[in-house]
């Protein structure tokens, strides 16, 4: 008997290390009739597989926020456990691990508001693996309000300090410096200032019709820093009446929210508008959809104001000056029958602000351009791997996300994948490189505004 | 809840874990995606949950013999997909396909839309590579398309709800592709009429690939839902498709118009494109989620009778909601007397509790007497396992668990299903 014991402890078993403490897993409440059909065929049994019968959750208890956006549990009840979600999620879907699907984080929050589990780190960690990317939501069939219960209970999780210690960092970084990177906040305009002979004045102005919002990637990582030079090229050119924020941008917050520290975020946003405001804009323009969903859905409700100013993505804008025809543009495919060109729909651009058509438009109105759909797109795109933290907080996850969406692109057999994200931008960068001996043909990662530019510039 | 999650990926694992649960009685739950609907892979008794999902392994498609070979854990779907590089089709299509696994699938004998023409998934299963609750592992049935070669091993596992066996591997037959296919929509002011077209279509020769049923309620709440312009008073509709050659898809397409408006169908209308057809499946496909979002809790019946009664059926969920005051809506696989009566209430409250196991019992009683059976498709599980016998008799219920105890001596696999006693 002691033989078969080791037997079972033998290595090769692929899920050593998942042999996991089963109560950190939800195994219970299979399906609508499957566990709630359990309550009325087979009682008795329900208590002893955590299904759910009677979980109307009360009180304040450890999960407090959660229970009162779950309304006392119902949003957390109507989940049926079909398992629609799985077929979807990029972090089941790359992991295996019903413990970080949309259903089995549910049933966890669940087990963890009704106090059958414990609030663990390893609890934390399941819920925080998360790309944020929404689509369990949409795709939910019992209409679960997924998105909302994640932030809720990962605000919880931060009240009661069981979150990942990295996000302590982005808090204090984000506090003091009133940006994401260990910059001050003078270097907003480094991608800016390097460029030979620009006058600094011409960008940063008092008044302007238009403020361009950067957002910290773009201002602070180089590997970013194409993309505002494009656009701020692309609006001088258009003889846009724009200016930047300069030092008076301040994070748009989404990193906190999206962390559950929403209460470090409404300073933020008062004073992002106030700036935008004393400039007398009357138009926002954001190239970071993140930024831009920040702006256009989350800060009236954290701060009561509602501006009255136009908030804009920078591919909508784009595609107004073209059909203003304040942009000339021209034909890039250069001797050849037409240029394949694929879109990655940004989660926060797509999915979460229902921007689909705009920079599809723009691409299309470029001459030369044969557009191809990745396989999954607009409602249905799969995230690239780059949101939720998860690019910090699991990194071998993110590049699993991103090499599977590659592998989308791969089959478009395109040679141009324009995305209008920085962070997708930067994510498939660094998964087409890692990647590249898998084709014989370059693929490259362009932004939306550096396409038009590109065409801009191509010989008309 | 499990005791221990273990995530295997090979038969000879499961063997040893086998032989090891044996000795000290440990009780082993095999779990697939976990979308089964009576609760198949629940951890009744604790033990260990053993979980499928890493063998997802598609090992061949041999195209001359129409064969796939898989892991049990490939999602239903990508075995169809696999199949379509070579014009071929894996036919069993339940609504889970997305998700759920091959091995659930075979355990649960899945159904699907297609079900009338194509038959279910047991008409599919050649082959099977089974770990033996006692730890053999077993390689049962043949890559041919006929073989009688001692009593028939594949069909006894086909539906044994994960109780007599893991299985590990799975030969699968396949299909070439329909080259063309028609879908219809017919809308009639009395489901009745809707129920007695079912049964005509089949009468007047054609065998259609789908023939499914959605009553008003759910009607009213797919277009709640979706909003599609669908006519909230109409009693019933049914979507229909044919396919095969183009020239039969044609002719049959022009009899199932004509046995429809015979009936009196207020609308017969046939997609056009690819784009239509789509349109008119988005409705039938929002059909559970439209229902599932009225209520909190949602109790999906399976009962199916043979089709020339379906109409009895239809009536008697009809009265027995009204009967008890509660919301049922009905839709499903008419073509095959399947019916999915959907039970919308909040299981929380002790007196809906209470309502619905009455509701329950008498829809079971009632497909009984009409030639029915409880279970078309979702199996017996947990959940209907108190009813079992009101199908089937004392004697065959014994042998039923000789065989339990042949294959499974200490009672080891997957306890507390099917089987109350
Ligand atoms: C939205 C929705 C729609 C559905 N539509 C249909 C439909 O149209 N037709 C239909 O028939 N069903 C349908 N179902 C039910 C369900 O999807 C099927 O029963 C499916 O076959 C279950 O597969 P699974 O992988 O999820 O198995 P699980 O739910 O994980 O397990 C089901 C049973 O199989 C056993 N099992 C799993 N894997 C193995 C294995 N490898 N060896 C032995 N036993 C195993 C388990 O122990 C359990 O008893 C639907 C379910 C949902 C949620
Ligand atoms: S899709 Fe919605 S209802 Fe289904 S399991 Fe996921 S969260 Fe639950
Ligand atoms: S938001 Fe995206 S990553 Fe997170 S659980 Fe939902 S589908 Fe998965």
């Amino acid at each position: 008997m002691g033989e078969e014991k080791i037997l079972l402890k033998d290595k090769d078993f692929a899920g050593a290390e998942d042999i996991a403490n089963a109560k950190d897993m939800p195994g219970s409440k299979e399906t609508s009739a499957g566990a709630k059909g359990i309550a009325a065929g087979a009682k008795g049994i329900a208590g002893m597989d955590g299904s759910k019968t009677n979980v109307v959750i009360s009180g304040t208890g450890v999960l407090a926020k959660t229970v009162r956006v779950s309304k006392k549990g119902d949003e957390l009840y109507s989940c049926s456990r079909c398992g629609t979600c799985l077929s979807i999620c990029p972090v089941y879907k790359n992991t295996l691990d019903e413990g970080v699907s949309p259903r089995g984080k549910l049933s966890l929050i669940e087990a963890a508001a009704n106090k059958t589990l414990p609030l663990t780190d390893k609890l934390s960690q399941k819920i925080y693996t998360c790309t944020m990317c929404n689509y369990c939501t949409k795709e939910c069939p019992s209409g679960v309000k997924i998105s909302e219960l994640f932030r809720a209970v990962r605000q919880d999780l931060v009240d009661s300090s069981k979150y990942p210690e990295i996000l302590d960092m982005l808090k204090d970084k984000i506090k003091t410096a009133y940006n994401i990177t260990f910059d001050t906040n003078q270097g907003r305009l480094d991608w800016l200032k390097q460029i030979p002979g620009i006058t600094l004045s011409d960008y940063v102005k008092d008044t302007a019709e238009v403020v361009y919002f950067v957002g910290c990637v773009s201002s602070f990582s180089p590997r970013s820093f194409s993309i505002p030079r494009a656009i701020t090229e692309i609006f001088k050119r258009a003889d846009v009446d724009f200016t930047l924020l300069g030092e008076d941008e301040w994070c748009c917050g989404f990193p906190l929210l999206s962390s559950g520290m929403t209460d470090a975020v409404t300073s933020l946003a008062l004073h992002n508008i106030g700036m935008v405001i004393k400039k007398g804009a009357k138009l926002l323009i954001t190239s970071c959809p993140s930024c831009f969903h920040t702006w256009a859905h989350e800060y009236t409700e954290l701060t009561g104001v509602k501006p009255d100013f136009e908030i804009m993505h920078v591919s909508q804008y784009l595609l107004r000056l073209i059909q203003e025809g304040k942009i000339k543009l021209n034909d890039i495919s250069v001797n050849k029958a037409g240029i394949k060109v694929t879109y990655h729909d940004p989660c926060d651009l797509g999915r979460n602000s229902g921007i689909f058509e705009e920079p599809r438009q723009v691409i299309k109105s470029i001459p030369g351009i044969d557009f191809i759909e990745l396989d999954t797109n607009r409602l249905q795109a799969n995230c690239c791997g780059g949101g939720g933290n998860i690019e910090s907080l699991n990194p071998a996850l993110s590049s699993k996300i991103a090499d599977a969406k590659t592998d989308e692109i791969f089959a478009t057999k395109a040679e141009i994948v324009v995305s209008a994200c920085q962070q997708c931008e930067r994510t498939m960068n660094t998964a087409l490189k890692r990647k590249k001996g898998e084709i014989d043909y370059k693929v490259k990662v362009l932004d939306i505004a550096e396409l038009v530019l590109q065409s801009m510039n191509a010989e008309g | 809840m499990p005791d221990v999650i273990v995530r295997v990926s090979s038969a000879e694992q499961i063997s040893r874990i086998m032989r090891f649960a044996n000795l000290e009685k440990i009780p082993v739950t095999p779990r697939g995606a976990a979308t089964g609907l009576s609760g198949g892979c629940l951890t009744v008794n604790g033990g260990i949950s053993l979980v499928m999902v890493d063998m997802n392994r598609i090992i061949g498609i041999n195209p001359v013999d129409l064969l796939a070979e898989v892991e049990a854990g490939v999602i239903t779907i990508d075995v169809d997909k696999a199949a379509s590089k070579y014009g071929l089709f894996y036919p069993p299509d339940p609504g889970s396909l997305k998700t759920s696994t091959i091995g659930g699938n075979i355990a649960e004998n899945a159904g699907g839309l297609r079900g009338l023409k194509y038959g279910v998934t047991k008409d599919y299963v050649n082959a099977l590579e089974v770990v033996l609750p006692t730890g053999e592992i077993i390689n049962t049935g043949t890559k041919t398309v006929k073989s009688v070669v001692g009593y028939n091993l594949v069909d006894l596992m086909v539906g044994s709800e994960g109780t007599l066996g893991i299985v590990t591997k799975a030969v699968l037959g396949l299909l070439p592709a329909p080259p063309a296919r028609a879908s219809i929509l017919a809308t009639f002011a009395d489901m009745l009429d809707a129920a007695k077209t079912v049964r005509d279509i089949v009468a007047a020769g054609v065998i259609t690939a789908t023939l499914e049923f959605v009553d008003n309620v759910t009607i009213n709440a797919i277009e709640d839902y979706l909003k599609v312009g669908l006519d909230r008073s109409i009693g019933a509709m049914l979507l229909i498709e044919v396919d095969g050659q183009q020239g039969a898809v044609d002719i049959e397409a022009a009899v199932v118009t004509g046995v429809c408006n015979d009936n009196g169908a207020l609308s017969c209308k046939q997609a056009t494109s690819d784009e239509e057809r789509n349109k008119l499946w988005a409705a039938r496909r929002a059909a559970l989620s439209s229902l599932a979002r009225i209520k909190p809790s949602t109790i999906l019946e399976d009962a199916t009778v043979p089709r020339s009664r379906i109409v009895e059926l239809i009536e008697a969920v009809k009265s027995i909601a009204k009967k008890y005051d509660i919301m049922i809506g009905t839709f499903g696989h008419a073509g095959d007397g399947n019916l999915h009566p959907t039970i919308l209430t909040d299981l929380r409250d002790s007196v809906e509790e209470a309502k619905v196991e009455k509701v329950i019992e008498e829809i079971f009683i009632e497909t009984i007497k009409l030639d029915g059976t409880l279970s078309g498709e979702h199996g017996i599980g947990i959940t209907k396992a108190k009813y079992l016998k009101l199908e089937i008799s004392e004697d065959a219920y014994q042998l039923m668990k000789r065989i339990k105890k042949a294959f499974d001596p200490n009672n080891i696999l997957n306890p507390g299903k099917m089987f109350l006693t």
